[in-house]
C-alpha cells in the first residue's frame, strides 16, 4: 500500500486519539472552566476559571500564556476588559493554577499539514474541517499550556472572550435579581452596573458574591460595532515597568541566602567531561561547590559551578580543569552536513522521492513538456536564537518538601513535570512562577535549563540556587534552527504562464527531537511526518496547475529547535526567491505575475496589492535602488513586503543597505493595532539580522559563534524605516509574533537581484 | 567599600565583593539592583550600561575598584515613579519596549547621549546608540530620543 500524507496524519491522529479520549462525535469539552479553580483571597469571588473579582470590584484574570515581548499580556487583557466594559487599567492578571482549560488548542491544530485553498475562513474543506476537529479535541484533553505558534490571540479568541461575556451575564443576572429590573435596563460603565432611571449603582465587587450563584442564562459576545477597545490602538500594560528597571525577568530573581551557579558544557557540541578536576574552583574565595551535571530535558553533560554571586561562580567555572572528550559518535561539521543535504535534496529530485506533503496534477510530466524550465538549489545555515535574557532558571528545595521554581519559560506544564522528574516528587508539590521573558523567539519552549537549576539546587541544602548559561553557552549550546537545502524546479508555457512547480528540500525534522526533550510523554517510537520540515514549501498559495513537494526528513545529530517563525523561516526564502526567478524568466513585473496565480486566493491578493501600492511599486527610484518583493501565509497570517535597498562598500565589500520595507498584513480581526504594528517592525528586523548576518558554524563539533562581536545582531544604524498596513478583517484573530519574518529575506534578496543582478539562493546573503 | 549609586552613599560588603568584581555583578547580586542586566559579558550588547560620572558606561567589564568614589547612576536612578525622566516618557508615548530586556541599557546610553548633545542629529544617535535589541525596537528608539530631547530642550523642537 502506497502510504500518503494524508492516511498518515490521520490514522496517526485517529490512534492517538483513541488512546487518549476515546471518539465521540462531541465537540472539545468547554474551557469555561469552575468557579473554584482560581484560589479566592479574601473578599475575592471566582466567577469561572479565567475570571475573579475583587471586593474593590477588579477583575482578575488567570494568564496561561507567557509574555516575552510579543504583547499577549496586553490583547488579552483588552479582550476581558471589552467584554465585562471595564477600563483594561482595572484588568489584574493573575498566574493560574495547572489545568487542562488553559492548554493551548489553536497551536496544535496549526501543526496540521492542510493546504491554505483548504483552509480558507469560511471555505475549509471538509477533511480539513475533520482534521482540526480531531486535533482540537485531542488537544483540549491534553490541555498542554504553551505559548508559541503565534498562537496566544487565535487560542485565547474564544475561550476568554466566553469567560467574560459569562461573568458579564452573571453579574448583570445578579444585579437584575437585586433590583428586580430586567437587564436589558442597565448600562455597565468601567466595572459599575447602573440602571439610569431608578438611580441603582453597583460595581462588580458588589455584585461578585450573588453573580457566583447566579446561572448566566443565554451568554452572547459583545457585538463587533459595539467594541471601544478590539481594533484600537491601545498601550502596552508593561511598558512602564519596562522602562524604569522594575519588571522582573526570570534573573531578576532574588530570595533571601540566593546562591549563584554557572554552567560550563562541552566546548564541542554531544562533548562529554571526563576528568574534572575541580580544586581550580574549589580554592577560589566566593566558590561553594561543584555539581556534574548529566544530560537533562536535551541538555548535554556539563558542570555547574555554585557560588555567592554570578561573577564568582563565572570565575570558578573558568579557573576549572576539565579534560572535554568529543561527542561520542564523532564531530559535527555544519559544512558537511549542508553538502549531505543537498546530496540528498538533489537524489530526492531525480527520483521524486521523499515524504510527499502535496502533489497536484502530474508536476515531472508538465515539467518535461513546459518550453521554459528553470532549476535552482537554495539553503540556509543553523541559527541560534540569541535571546537577550540568557538561559536561566532559580530553584528551592522547601523545608514542607515543595520544590518551588522561577523560570523565563513558554512551556509551563512541561516545566512542572521536569521540575518534578528531575526533583522526584508528584507534580502536585511543584510551585512555579513563570517570570516575564527577556526574549523566548522558541528557545523557551525547551527546559534543559530548567532542569538543570532543579538538579543543583538538589545539592545546596534547602538555599535557593539561581542557575545562569553566560552568553558563550548560550551560542554554543542552543538548540539551533536547523540548515536546510531545497531543490526547486519549475515549468513556462510558451506564453510564460507557469505549469509545474516542484520542491524537494532536505533538513532536520524538529517536532519529534522537541517532544522526546519536552514531552517526552508524548513522543511516539517512531518519527511523525514534522509539518515543520515543510511549511513554507507545500503550503503556497499559487494556483499552479502541477506542483509537487516532498521533503527528506535527516537527522545531523546537530541540536535543532523551534525559532521564530520555524521552517518558514528558510521555507519562504525558498519558493519566494524562486517564484521571483520564475516571474524572470517569463520576463513579467513581480508583483503582476504573482497576481496572475492568486485569481482564487482574493485575501493573499488584497494583502500584496495592498504593499505594492503603498510602497509605490512601479514608480521610478533614486538611481542605485531598487524594491523587491515577497508574500508569504505563516500562522494562519498572510504578509507581503516591498523593500527598497542599495548597495554601499564597508572596507571594500559591498554591502547591501535596506532603506525602508511596506509590510501589509491580512491577520483576521486585529485585536490591538499598535501590538500588530510592533510585531511587524520586530520580526522585520530579527529577519534583517538573519538575512544578513545569521550563521552558525560548526567545525569539528564546535560552534564558531560564540557571543555577539563574532555574531553581530542588525545594529539601530542599520534599521530601515518600517511602514504597517493592515488589511480590514471580520475573520477570527490569527498570530503576529512570526509572519512578517518569513518574507523579508526574499524580498531583499529579490530586491538585490533587481539591483545588481546576483541571485542570492544562499543564506545569509553575500554580494559578490 | 563605598559607592556612591543613584545620589546615595552605598556600603559594599568588602566580604562579598573583590576589587576586579565587575560593577554588574556588585549591583545586580550584592546590591540586587536588577534593573541593570546581564547580556553578554563582553561589553557588546550594552544591556548592562549604566552611567558613571555622567558617561555611558558598559558595567560588565568595569571593575567595581575603578567606580569608587565616583557618581554611579542606574535606571533606578533615572527617574522616579512620580517624575520619570522625559526619555521615561518618550518611552512609553512612542511605546518602545517589547521584551525590554534590553531597554534599562538603551534607557541610560540615550540618557548619556542627551547631556552630551541635546539636539542629536540621526547621525549622532546612530553613533552613540550601540546597544543591542533582539525583538527590533530600534525604530522607536530612535523616535523617542528626539521626542525626548525636544522635551528637555523645552518644547522647542
Amino acid at each position: 500500500m502506497k502510504v500518503t500524507r494524508r492516511f498518515v496524519v490521520f490514522s496517526g491522529l485517529a490512534a492517538a486519539g483513541a488512546l487518549v479520549v476515546g471518539w465521540s462525535g462531541l465537540p472539545p469539552r468547554s474551557r469555561l472552566g469552575r468557579a473554584d479553580l482560581l484560589p479566592a483571597g479574601a473578599g475575592e469571588v471566582g466567577l469561572n476559571g479565567w475570571i475573579k473579582i475583587t471586593a474593590e470590584g477588579l477583575v482578575q484574570l488567570a494568564m496561561p500564556f507567557s509574555e516575552m515581548g510579543q504583547g499577549v499580556h496586553t490583547a488579552l487583557a483588552l479582550m476581558a476588559a471589552e467584554e465585562l466594559d471595564i477600563a483594561p487599567g482595572r484588568v489584574q492578571l493573575i498566574a493560574p493554577p495547572r489545568d487542562t482549560i488553559y492548554g493551548n488548542v489553536a497551536m496544535f491544530a496549526g501543526s496540521l499539514p492542510l493546504h491554505p485553498t483548504a483552509t480558507e475562513p469560511g471555505h475549509e474543506s471538509t477533511g480539513a474541517r475533520l482534521g482540526q476537529w480531531m486535533v482540537r479535541k485531542l488537544a483540549r484533553e491534553l490541555g498542554i499550556s504553551v505559548t508559541g505558534g503565534s498562537s496566544t490571540i487565535a487560542d485565547s479568541w474564544v475561550p476568554l472572550r466566553l469567560a467574560a461575556a459569562t461573568a458579564r451575564a452573571q453579574l448583570l443576572g445578579a444585579a437584575s435579581l437585586r433590583w428586580k429590573l430586567p437587564v436589558a435596563e442597565f448600562q455597565i460603565d468601567d466595572g459599575v452596573v447602573s440602571h439610569a432611571a431608578g438611580g441603582e449603582k453597583a460595581h462588580f465587587g458588589e455584585l461578585a458574591a450573588a453573580a457566583a450563584v447566579t446561572p448566566p442564562g443565554e451568554v452572547r459576545f459583545k457585538p463587533r460595532d459595539q467594541w471601544r477597545l478590539i481594533g484600537r490602538p491601545q498601550p502596552r500594560r508593561d511598558a512602564a515597568a519596562k522602562s524604569n528597571g522594575s519588571a522582573s525577568y526570570g534573573l531578576d530573581t532574588r530570595l533571601p541566602g540566593l546562591l549563584y551557579a554557572v554552567v560550563r558544557h562541552a566546548p564541542a557540541l554531544g562533548g562529554v567531561p571526563g576528568r574534572i578536576d575541580p580544586a581550580g574552583a574549589l580554592k577560589r574565595a566566593g566558590v561553594e561547590r561543584v555539581v556534574r551535571l548529566g544530560p537533562l530535558a536535551g541538555s548535554t553533560d556539563a558542570v555547574a559551578v555554585v557560588g555567592r554571586s554570578t561573577w564568582h561562580a563565572r570565575q570558578g567555572a573558568q579557573a576549572m580543569e576539565i579534560d572535554w572528550r568529543g561527542r561520542p559518535s564523532g564531530a559535527l561539521d555544519s559544512n558537511a552536513i549542508l553538502a549531505g543535504l543537498e546530496a540528498q535534496a538533489r537524489a530526492a529530485a531525480e527520483h521524486d522521492d521523499g515524504f510527499d506533503f502535496y502533489s497536484r496534477g502530474d508536476a515531472a510530466g508538465a515539467q518535461s513538456a513546459a518550453s521554459n524550465r528553470l532549476e535552482a538549489v537554495y539553503s540556509a545555515p543553523y541559527l541560534a536564537h540569541a535571546t537577550m535574557e540568557p538561559m536561566n532558571a532559580t530553584a528551592r528545595f522547601n523545608p514542607d518538601g515543595t520544590v518551588e521554581v522561577w523560570a523565563p519559560t513558554q512551556v509551563p506544564d512541561s516545566a512542572r513535570d521536569v521540575i518534578a522528574r528531575v526533583a522526584g516528587v508528584p507534580v502536585g508539590q511543584v510551585l512555579l512562577h513563570v517570570t516575564l521573558l527577556g526574549g523566548g523567539f522558541g528557545r523557551r519552549l525547551e527546559v534543559d535549563f530548567i532542569a538543570q537549576a532543579v538538579r543543583v539546587a538538589q545539592e545546596t541544602g534547602g538555599r535557593p540556587v539561581q542557575l545562569v548559561w553566560p552568553r558563550e553557552e548560550d551560542f554554543t549550546h542552543d538548540f539551533y534552527r536547523p540548515a536546510g537545502v531545497a531543490v526547486l524546479r519549475g515549468g513556462l508555457d510558451a506564453q510564460g504562464r507557469p505549469v509545474a512547480m516542484s520542491i524537494h528540500s532536505a533538513g532536520d525534522a524538529i517536532t519529534p527531537r522537541w517532544m522526546a526533550r519536552t514531552l517526552p510523554a508524548l513522543a511516539g517510537p517512531v518519527d511523525m511526518p514534522d509539518k515543520t520540515t515543510a511549511e513554507g514549501l507545500f503550503d503556497l498559495a499559487y494556483d499552479i496547475p502541477n506542483q509537487r513537494m516532498a521533503h527528506v526528513a535527516t537527522r545531523s545529530g546537530v541540536p535543532v529547535g523551534f525559532w521564530r517563525s520555524v521552517g518558514h523561516s528558510h521555507n519562504a526564502f525558498f519558493s519566494e526567491g524562486f517564484i521571483d526567478e520564475m516571474a524572470h524568466a517569463a520576463k513579467a513585473d513581480p508583483v503582476a505575475f504573482r497576481l496572475a496565480l492568486l485569481a482564487g486566493m482574493p485575501r493573499h491578493a488584497a494583502v500584496l496589492q495592498l504593499a505594492a501600492s503603498q510602497a509605490g511599486w512601479g514608480t521610478a527610484l533614486p538611481a542605485g535602488r531598487a524594491r523587491g518583493v515577497a508574500l508569504h501565509e505563516s500562522f494562519g497570517s498572510i504578509v507581503a513586503q516591498v523593500l527598497e535597498v542599495s548597495v554601499e562598500t564597508a572596507g571594500g565589500n559591498p554591502r547591501p543597505r535596506v532603506h525602508r520595507v511596506v509590510c501589509a498584513v491580512d491577520c483576521g480581526t486585529v485585536v490591538n493595532p499598535d501590538g500588530v504594528t510592533q510585531q511587524v517592525e520586530s520580526s522585520v528586523i530579527f529577519g534583517l539580522t538573519a538575512a544578513l548576518h545569521g550563521r552558525v558554524d560548526i567545525v569539528d563539533g564546535e560552534v564558531q559563534q560564540k557571543n555577539f562581536p563574532d555574531s553581530p545582531l542588525l545594529a539601530l544604524r542599520e534599521s530601515p524605516t518600517i511602514e504597517t498596513h493592515l488589511v480590514p478583517s471580520t475573520n477570527p484573530p490569527t498570530g503576529m509574533g512570526e509572519p512578517a519574518l518569513p518574507p523579508l529575506a526574499p524580498a531583499l534578496a529579490n530586491a538585490l537581484f533587481a539591483l545588481t543582478g546576483q541571485r542570492l539562493r544562499n543564506l545569509p546573503l553575500k554580494l559578490a | 567599600m563605598e559607592l556612591t549609586i543613584n545620589g546615595r552613599k552605598t556600603p559594599v560588603d568588602d566580604a562579598a565583593i573583590a576589587p576586579e568584581m565587575p560593577l554588574l555583578w556588585v549591583l545586580r547580586d550584592v546590591l540586587e539592583l536588577t534593573g541593570t542586566k546581564f547580556g553578554c559579558g563582553v561589553a557588546a550588547c550594552g544591556a548592562c550600561t549604566v552611567q558613571v560620572d555622567g558617561v555611558a558606561v558598559r558595567s560588565c567589564v568595569t571593575p567595581v575598584s575603578a567606580v569608587a568614589g565616583k557618581a554611579i547612576q542606574t535606571i533606578e536612578g533615572l527617574g522616579t515613579a512620580d517624575a520619570p525622566h522625559a526619555l521615561q516618557h518618550a518611552w512609553v508615548q512612542h511605546q518602545v519596549p517589547q521584551c525590554g530586556y534590553c531597554q534599562s541599557g538603551m534607557l541610560m546610553a540615550a540618557a548619556a547621549l542627551l547631556k552630551k548633545t541635546p539636539r542629536p542629529t540621526d547621525a549622532d544617535i546612530d553613533a552613540a546608540m550601540t546597544n543591542l535589541c533582539r525583538c527590533g525596537t530600534y525604530p522607536r528608539v530612535r523616535a523617542a530620543i528626539h521626542t525626548a530631547a525636544a522635551t528637555l530642550r523645552g518644547g522647542a523642537a
